[in-house]
């Protein structure tokens, strides 16, 4: 097949799919910019008289949407900051020495992936009433953490299992003990690994709503998703622009930084897997 | 090394276990008070209680329905991804664009656009002259349930496609061109030496998909709160009800352990079919490493 | 490190300040007027009580009690809350309420008005002050009733013409009935009441299997299959039936006053009218009120109480009301013309006398769960309403005996 009729051949078999994908999206831009009138008309219909940019304005100010974009913020950077912090030592541990009980922390891992938030959320909470991070964000970035890190290691490891042991040995060979042979020769190779690892991270963490909804309690803490739900759950009246208006700031700024890195994300995939 | 993340594994994950199988075995009052023992009260009453049995079952449903359509889309989708055409990097954009988006979200976003007279599907359709009524498309079971197994089918296909991308471009390249000497054809090249190779990738998006899936809550308990007449209910919404609706700690409890325990179970099981199937197959050991891990 | 990383947290977390008394209150929010209002209160209070810091967390009213839940399980419960009067036997059943009565001067409890204040008595004890309140009416549209040349009904016979002939008119629906999500059951009670039945028999037993409570269900399978309702009701929640009435699409609708405001601001043209419900056996509305209640695990329930005798000051509440579009609970606020003159408000109001409350009993939630779902099976056709409301009367029964 020529590239050119690929091109043709590949896009109509993708193109439901990216109907599908794109639809939302849709929904999301043409509700959020439309005048309040315009939401319910029936027929329902695509278009509408004027663009009313405010929407995004008049919501921001409504519903304290920067406060929620910060929390949003720290929540998933420190969360992913701590995950990759606890993982790297763990997943050179697993690549590079043998050690008793190697077989069962992986299965623990294994088993920590099947736990969901959701099925653990009442004794988390106790957890957190007895540390006192009630209604603080750091429980939100011990949990995620937590719940990632089976994840983070298990992609490290088998990237590190690429890195060749020769370089290092070679530093040893050099009188570098294993702390400096580790930090100079050994982690600055690692770091596609760690991007991709810590995307991951970061999305799940950006993304996770039940123990948000649970462990924060005043709405200046909410992180994104709880703050956009709440505009939806149990309200005596919707504001489906304001809610579509948020959702589009929420969503637009992560998919452009995400359409830029996915492609680090898939040469991981593809590089921890070699073994 | 591994003691930190070990650490926080063992408070996080740990002892919200230890917690919930103490719950378990109690009798709980509505605000989560340990009552004393009841042995296996809570069980009992899980065991005898309809709406769980149609849970599970609907559950199954859900989760072989979303994984199995994640997996067949995305693996010819994973394919074309990996070859050349024009435009590629756009569609591979395209087709990872529902993972930026919080799940909460796609499903607030879609239950307006499924909204039967102001959603815009309806008006497409009805653009398109394909329905000239609008569809109530959550008002009856079948049809939300479907609408939302379709959904999950389409956010769990960037993180599937994704593992097979790396999958793909990790293939030997002079499997294939020996295979094009031998003459054989498309569908021979994927049947013996795609698959074959894509196995590991294959295991492993079946089993982070099953788990995840198995445990999400937050498509159908934003479309429609497990209804119309618990329809669409799967474990993890009616848990949710019981938990913090109706106040049964005790028996929300029981049903987090028993679907802890078919999730493990599930998981050992599937394991070690993966091994055993490789071992006679003669795959270097790495390959269920790496599952295993 | 990972108790390095635990220290920090804790570091983090919000150290109680000494110095002062907090009083933690979590406010329902009933709109996004709720959290302002109670903030301008409490820093009025603030100012007169330099001693006393009070916290306030707005809760949406969807995560209100799961939230409670999870604090109280977890030992963190606020000092005040605002909750549903339904989940108050609960609350008191499991000594998380404190009884007020030792609080309650004699002064204080004359300003409430008496309906409101009995749903908050449990044996014979003073759980909580009632904090709103709201009344169903039927709402029509007068526009619509004057192009079907119908007269707006009286009772459910005329309910049922009227919608004859309103669904006659083009892309018009007679009736909104409500099938989806938070108070399904409501929108069956009030036929239930009218129809001269009850949630519960005398006995305490489920009153779903008495011959009203099928006359009821019977009335609203009767006019989703005659096509005088919108279609598909299980896909209509409360606000979604709201919506096609303030597009002009439906004829009659049951409602809260809190509807009032969201027309004159979105539908200012809409020629509508408050109307009790139609009559069958019985006159009744649906009377709704939440409650302020105290924990009896509060370290400073004198400094809670001295904030709640403030909130309830005249001026307070008259904002409260007027701004969420609820139903006085004190009288001096009762007493204000608007509630007597204005035709809206007292079309709510005028029900009052003979209002219904939700009974106060153990597991209400489930049993309203089971009553939702009986409903919903019934409206989809999935049971006939004999057998349908034969299993849930059983059902609730078992439930009951727990």
């Amino acid at each position: 097949m020529s590239k050119v009729k690929k091109t043709i051949v590949y896009w109509l078999l993708l193109l439901p799919l990216v109907v599908v994908i794109l639809f939302p999206f849709g929904v999301m831009f043409v509700t959020a910019v439309r005048p309040r009138a315009e939401l319910f008309v029936y027929p329902p219909r695509w278009t509408f008289s004027e663009f009313r940019w405010d929407n995004f304005v008049d919501m921001w100010v409504k519903t304290n949407f920067g406060g929620a974009l910060i929390n949003s913020l720290y929540v998933s950077v420190a969360s992913t900051a701590l995950a990759l912090v606890l993982s790297i030592p763990a997943a050179y541990a697993l690549s590079r020495y043998r050690f008793g009980g190697k077989g069962l922390y992986r299965n623990f891992l294994l088993v920590t992936q099947m736990m969901s938030p959701i099925v653990l959320v009442l004794g988390l909470f106790r957890l957190m009433v007895q540390f006192g991070l009630v209604n603080n964000l750091n429980s939100l970035v011990l949990t995620y953490a937590a719940f990632n890190m089976a994840f983070t290691i298990w992609m490290l490891q088998s990237y590190f299992n690429t890195i060749p042991r020769e370089l290092e040995e070679a530093a040893w060979m050099d009188g570098a003990n294993h702390f400096v042979s580790m930090t100079r020769i050994f982690l600055p190779l690692a770091v596609p690994a760690m991007v991709v690892t810590g995307l991951f991270t970061f999305i799940n963490s950006w993304n996770e709503f039940v123990l948000a909804l649970t462990m924060i309690r005043n709405q200046d803490q909410y992180t994104l998703p709880v703050q956009i739900f709440s505009q939806v759950a149990g309200r005596y009246q919707v504001e489906w622009h304001h809610v579509m208006a948020g959702t589009v700031l929420a969503t637009v700024p992560v998919a452009i930084v995400f359409s830029w890195l996915q492609r680090f994300l898939i040469k991981g995939m593809a590089l921890g897997a070699v073994k | 090394m591994i003691l930190p993340s070990l650490l926080l594994a063992m408070f996080i994950i740990g002892y919200p276990i230890i917690d919930l199988a103490w719950t378990s075995l109690q009798q709980v009052s509505r605000f989560g008070q340990l009552r004393g023992f009841n042995g296996f009260d809570n069980f009992a009453e899980v065991f005898g209680d309809p709406l769980f049995y149609d849970s599970l079952w609907r559950t199954l449903i859900w989760t072989v329905a979303v994984v199995g359509g994640a997996l067949l889309i995305s693996l010819p989708v994973a394919m074309m991804l990996n070859d050349e055409f024009f435009g590629r990097g756009v569609a591979r954009v395209i087709i990872m664009l529902p993972w930026a988006i919080s799940l909460t979200m796609t499903a607030v976003v879609w239950r307006w656009g499924l909204n039967g007279r102001a959603g815009l599907l309806n008006a497409s359709l009805m653009d398109l002259g394909i329905i000239a009524e609008p569809i109530e498309w959550l008002a009856t079971a079948p049809l939300a349930f479907t609408a939302e197994i379709l959904i999950g089918i389409l956010v769990s296909v960037p993180f599937t496609t994704t593992i097979f991308l790396g999958g793909l471009s990790s293939l030997p390249q002079d499997a294939y061109e020996a295979a094009m000497v031998d003459g054989a054809g498309w569908w021979g090249r994927f049947r013996y030496i795609t698959l074959p190779l894509m196995k590991p990738f294959i295991n492993i998006a079946i089993v982070l998909n099953v788990i995840y899936v198995f445990n999400s809550l937050p498509i159908i308990w934003v479309m429609t709160e497990g209804g119309p007449a618990n329809g669409t209910d799967i474990l993890v919404t009616y848990l949710y009800k019981l938990a913090f609706r109706f106040g049964q700690l005790g028996k929300a409890s029981a049903i987090s352990l028993i679907m802890f325990g078919v999730l493990f179970a599930f998981t050992i099981l599937y394991v070690i079919l993966v091994m055993r199937a490789e071992k006679e197959e003669g795959v270097k050991e790495e390959v269920s490493a790496s599952v295993e891990g | 490190m990972a108790t390095a990383a635990l220290a920090i947290g804790a570091l983090g977390a919000i150290a109680p300040v000494q110095a002062q008394t907090r009083v933690d209150f979590t406010v329902a929010e009933y709109s996004s007027k709720t959290g302002p209002y109670y903030e301008e209160v409490a820093s009025a209070f603030e100012k007169e009580n330099p001693g006393i810091d009070i916290n306030i967390q707005v809760v949406p009213w969807d995560t209100l009690l799961q939230r409670l839940t999870t604090d109280i399980a977890g030992g963190t419960a606020p000092d005040i809350s605002i909750i549903g009067t339904r989940w108050l036997l609960d609350f008191a059943a499991q000594g998380v309420a404190e009884p007020v009565d030792g609080y309650l001067t004699p002064e204080f409890k004359s300003t409430f008005i008496d309906t409101f204040m009995a749903p908050s008595v449990i044996d014979g004890k003073i759980m909580g002050l009632p904090v709103a309140a709201s009344a169903r009416a039927m709402m029509v549209n007068m526009d619509l009733f004057e192009k079907a040349g119908a007269t707006p009904p009286t009772n459910w016979d005329e309910f049922y013409a009227a919608a004859k002939k309103l669904a006659a008119l083009p892309d018009t629906f007679a009736f909104g009935l409500q099938g989806k999500e938070i108070e399904t059951d409501a929108y069956y009670y009030y036929s239930l009441w009218t129809h001269g039945g009850d949630i519960l028999k005398a006995d305490g037993t489920s009153g779903l299997d008495t011959p009203e409570a099928l006359e009821a269900a019977k009335l609203y399978k009767t006019m989703i299959d005659e096509g005088l309702t919108q279609p598909s009701p299980t896909n209509y929640n409360r606000e979604e039936v709201f919506n096609l009435f303030k597009q002009g699409k439906v004829g009659m609708i049951f409602t809260f006053p809190m509807l009032i405001p969201q027309i004159k601001a979105e539908a200012p043209d809409l020629k509508y009218k408050i109307l009790p419900f139609p009559e069958g056996k019985a006159k009744a509305t649906y009377g709704v009120t939440d409650t302020l209640m105290m924990f009896a695990d509060s370290d400073v329930k004198e400094a809670a109480w001295k904030f709640i005798e403030f909130a309830y000051k005249d001026e307070w509440r008259t904002k409260f009301d007027h701004g969420e579009g609820f139903l006085p609970v004190t009288k001096g606020v009762a007493a204000e013309d608007y509630y007597t003159t204005d035709p809206d408000i007292s079309g709510f109001a005028a029900g009052l006398p003979y209002a219904k409350f939700a009974p106060t009993i153990e597991y209400w939630e489930e049993i309203a769960d089971t009553t939702v779902r009986t409903m919903q099976q019934i409206y989809l056709g999935q049971v006939t309403p004999e057998d349908g409301l034969k299993a849930a009367a059983a059902e609730i029964n078992a439930i009951r005996a727990k």
